[in-house]
């Protein structure tokens, strides 16, 4: 069976949706391919919060310098441009869709202080700020009667001479394969930080989307630059907002010392994430965590009782699930965690690809908006402006673009491919490869960076790639085997893995998130420009591109 | 530490159901969720079971844990351990089994689908002011949702109506019904009030209990009652039920059973042959059971009325 419709999105977490919507209310005929159902996709763990220049005293041109010279200048100052000025618009516009801005005393869309900006314009709700948005979409998803196969991983595109023309995809209750042929397909399958092993991420963030562009020839962006959040739960890596510090929360190491005096004096804790994690982990590194353990404190106390309760809920009650501390009496141990991919699938403005046919938005899209660092509270509104415009473009482009073919070569090369995965019965288990491919990306391709370390882990990744092409799942089963996904998976953090090491060795300085021991400065002679992986043969070639500067000349970044 | 039995529901298609017991080592601070992984990675990669985020947010890994419906990923495995020596772990009831943990959530989606859960844009547009005077506050109550359908698998009703709509959808009603913005509430406690919907709730209160988001699907229902009957919405058997009960209650400080049934299901449904109530009420009597129709007020009756108006005052105060 062929499914076939005029645009087909890929992952349906605040992108997929958005764009979904965008593209449906125009009139195209959509289908939603989700590995996840909608509710459960991982925008809904984003706890923080939106940015909008929504205040009279604020305005969009300081929102946009502030991504500007957050990104370390790596930004496209056109795309960041855009992404700022259709900020409010989206804010009230989610509003009227249902969604429920914490408000202020006078009833105006509350605002808190985030990392690296110049005015409190992070709205939020409570700190489930994408919980809530993403129940707003699916309830606009359901108004508007998008269909969603959920619970079908889609495992490559389907290209014809050149043209993306819709994507294969595995039913994960039955275990068959089917193509869902489109005039225009739209990736937003999310980040890929689960290639590393302490990660605030989701199982399910794997980067499927990005390998799978990849894989079908069109190009990836930046793909170098993985964001480290500051405050993860020790240990286990889950969240824990950059609210927290929004409202006023304290950093403290082992001597209780508020270190970031000596790193951010101006900005303290509210500096941008890559200088902060840099801040922890080197209290860490140079032993002054409590007992000299690998974590530095987030205190709460001072907020008192009633804030934390009604500010910071959710963090409250993960602290005490997951560490055991109960952060109105205690305060919560937290270490760095890798959480936001700024690079993916490059994009134009309305998240068009080079490759025909294919659209991307959201996190496993690179616009680029937010180039070597994103600021806090950016990731969500990137998905909303963006998927919006993705959804519109691809609909348009549906309309004028002609049918294509049964894509059966496509179809055929998955069925082929998941056999071979299915029936080799003896063979090295998943498990093992990603723990190492976990282990080697958090030693070495991770918050401090150097040559030597970056090619060790690279070899490891080729060597990984080839134990993998030999892996064994050790489930036949057709019917929810999700060793199989596993296995499915773990190619596709491989594939992004290697993209990571490559860019990140080959960029011989120090920029954003991207911070070398062995080029400690920024060289915007050399490296002011963007890193383009594109497939070539079984490996990946590497060029660059230009970054467009607009308005905003690169200085020197001081908070 | 030595290893722990954990007992896991086994089931696929065209095979019969069963436990298999694994002996894992389960160490501290570790989930349930972490040790069905271990289980899955280094015993037996035929498990089946959904899970995501492992942070309690995305609603995947609800499953029955020692008896109880839970998230696997943010259980404790050791506190179980430490109190009932193993774990056993099931997938939700009330659902039919996909395969082993992972259960069919379709019909769960289909009643979610069934109560029109999105903002319909009323012709009293909310000026800012509102916001400020907390009138979204009952919104709180039902907000927090992850649709992870531990509550319908507690649920007795929806245990003997699969067509009860559950509490997980009705809490996502009442989300829509306490929205002062909305501009369908009385089409939806009209919509509400039909058979498989508030008034089929026997308040068990399992919902409430086993939610781990802290929602109170029990008490969005009661809420929604409340509104129904405020707006005039009382043709049908629950409304006109619990009518009849205030009602004698108010007269006589203790229910009268039979003027509440005849009132309830109205006199002609009461005396429809076949539809068993008339026949019970006769087979009581002929046992000696029946309800006396008039009944004397009790000792304390004023003590009855002043007790029900501080909770009609309270209850007026709750709504705001």
């Amino acid at each position: 069976m062929v499914v076939g419709r005029e645009v087909v999105v890929v992952g349906a977490g605040l992108a997929g949706m958005r764009a979904a919507l965008e593209a449906r209310t125009l009139g195209a005929e959509v289908a939603v391919i989700s590995k996840i159902h909608p509710v459960r996709s991982h925008s809904g763990a984003a706890q923080g919060g939106i940015n909008a220049a929504i205040r009279p005293e604020d305005n969009w041109e300081n929102h946009w310098f502030d991504v500007v010279k957050g990104s370390d200048y790596l930004s496209d100052q056109d795309a960041a441009e855009v992404l700022c000025k259709e900020a409010a618009e989206n804010i009230y516009e989610l509003d009227r869709m249902g969604c429920l801005w914490t408000r202020d005393e006078k009833g105006n869309i509350a605002q808190r202080p985030f990392g690296g900006q110049g005015y409190p314009r992070t709205c939020y709700i409570a700190d489930m700020t994408g919980h809530f948005i993403q129940h707003v979409l699916y309830e606009q998803m359901l108004k508007h009667d998008v269909e969603v196969f959920d619970e079908w991983y889609a495992t490559s595109l389907a290209v014809e001479d050149g043209r993306c023309t819709g994507v294969v995809a595995l039913s994960i209750v039955e275990g068959r394969l089917e193509y869902f042929r489109a005039k225009a397909t739209i990736l937003a399958t999310g980040g890929f930080a689960r290639a590393y092993r302490t990660t605030s991420n989701a199982l399910a963030n794997t980067g499927d989307g990005v390998a799978m562009a990849l894989r079908a020839g069109a190009p990836l962006e930046d793909m170098e630059f993985v964001q480290f959040h500051p405050t993860g739960l020790y240990g286990v890596g889950i969240l824990v907002t950059e609210g927290a510090r929004g409202e006023g929360a304290y950093l403290l190491n082992g001597a209780e010392e508020r270190f970031m005096k000596r790193y951010a004096p101006e900005k303290m804790e509210l500096g941008p994430r890559d200088i902060v994690s840099r801040a922890i982990q080197t209290e860490i590194d140079e032993g002054r965590g409590p007992g000299g353990k690998p974590f530095v404190w987030l205190d709460l106390r001072h907020l008192g009782e009633k804030k934390i309760l009604e500010r910071l809920p959710q963090i409250t009650s993960l602290a005490k699930s997951f560490v055991g501390v109960d952060p109105v009496k205690d305060p919560i141990p937290i270490q760095p965690t890798a959480h936001f991919s700024m690079g993916g699938v490059a994009t134009d403005l309305d998240g068009q690809s080079p490759m025909p046919g294919l659209f991307a938005a959201g996190e496993c899209a690179c616009v680029s908006v937010h180039g070597a660092n994103r600021l806090g509270g950016n990731s969500l509104l990137d998905t909303i402006v963006y998927g919006r415009r993705a959804g519109r473009a691809a609909a348009a482009y549906a309309k004028s673009a002609r049918p294509p073919d049964d894509g059966s070569a496509a179809l055929a090369r998955a069925e082929q491919h998941v056999r071979d995965l299915l029936g080799r019965r003896d063979g090295e288990r998943v498990a093992r490869i990603r723990t190492e491919l976990g282990d080697t990306m958090t030693a070495k391709v991770g918050i401090f960076r150097n040559g030597p370390d970056m090619a060790v882990a690279l070899a490891t990744i080729r060597e990984l790639k080839t134990r993998y092409a030999k892996v064994a799942v050790g489930n036949e089963s057709h019917e929810f085997n999700i060793a199989l996904l596993d296995a499915l998976e773990l190619g596709s953090m491989l594939d992004v893995a290697e993209c990571i090491a490559m860019g990140a060795l080959d960029r011989t300085e120090s920029r954003g998130a991207h911070a070398r021991r062995d080029y400690p400065g920024r060289d915007d002679e050399r490296w002011l420009k963007h890193t383009m992986y594109r497939r070539h043969g079984e490996g990946v070639e590497i060029e660059y591109r230009p970054v467009r500067i607009t308005r905003f000349p690169p200085q020197e970044r001081r908070y | 530490m030595s290893a722990t039995p954990v007992l896991v529901y086994r089931a696929a298609p065209r095979t019969p159901p069963r436990f298999d017991t694994f002996h894992v080592e389960v160490l501290p601070a570790q989930t349930v969720l972490d040790v069905l992984h271990t289980i899955l990675y280094e015993m037996d990669p035929t498990l089946a079971f959904r899970r995501s985020c492992r942070s309690a947010i995305c609603g995947s890994c609800a499953m029955r844990i020692n008896g109880r419906s839970r998230l696997a990923c943010n259980t404790q495995a050791s506190d179980l351990v430490r109190t009932d020596g193993r774990l056993v772990i099931e997938p939700l009831r009330n659902h039919k089994v996909v395969r082993d943990l992972a259960v069919d959530m379709r019909p769960f989606w289909t009643s979610v689908r069934a109560v029109k859960p999105s903002l319909v844009e009323g012709s009293n547009p909310v000026r800012k002011e509102t916001h400020a005077t907390g009138a979204f506050e009952a919104l709180r109550l039902v907000a927090d949702c992850i649709f992870c359908a531990s509550c319908v698998a507690e649920c007795t009703v929806r245990e003997a109506n699969p067509d009860y709509l559950g509490p997980a959808a009705l809490a996502k009603a009442y989300r829509f019904v306490a929205d002062p913005r909305d501009g369908a509430t009385r089409d939806r406690l009209e919509q509400y009030s039909e058979p498989n919907g508030i008034w089929d709730c026997d308040t068990c209160l399992y919902c409430n209990e086993v939610c781990p988001k802290g929602v109170k699907p029990l008490d969005a229902i009661l809420r929604m009652r409340e509104a129904a009957v405020e707006e005039g919405i009382v043709d049908n058997p629950g409304a006109r039920h619990a009518l009849a009960f205030t009602q004698t209650v108010m007269k006589a400080g203790k229910l009268n059973e039979a003027t509440t049934a005849i009132q309830s299901l109205g006199i002609a449904t009461f005396l429809t042959p076949g539809a068993g109530n008339l026949s019970l009420a006769v087979k009581s009597a002929f046992k000696g059971k029946a309800p006396e129709f008039r009944k004397k007020p009790i000792k304390g009756m004023d003590e009855v009325l002043i007790l029900a108006e501080a909770v009609r005052r309270k209850r007026k105060a709750d709504r705001g």
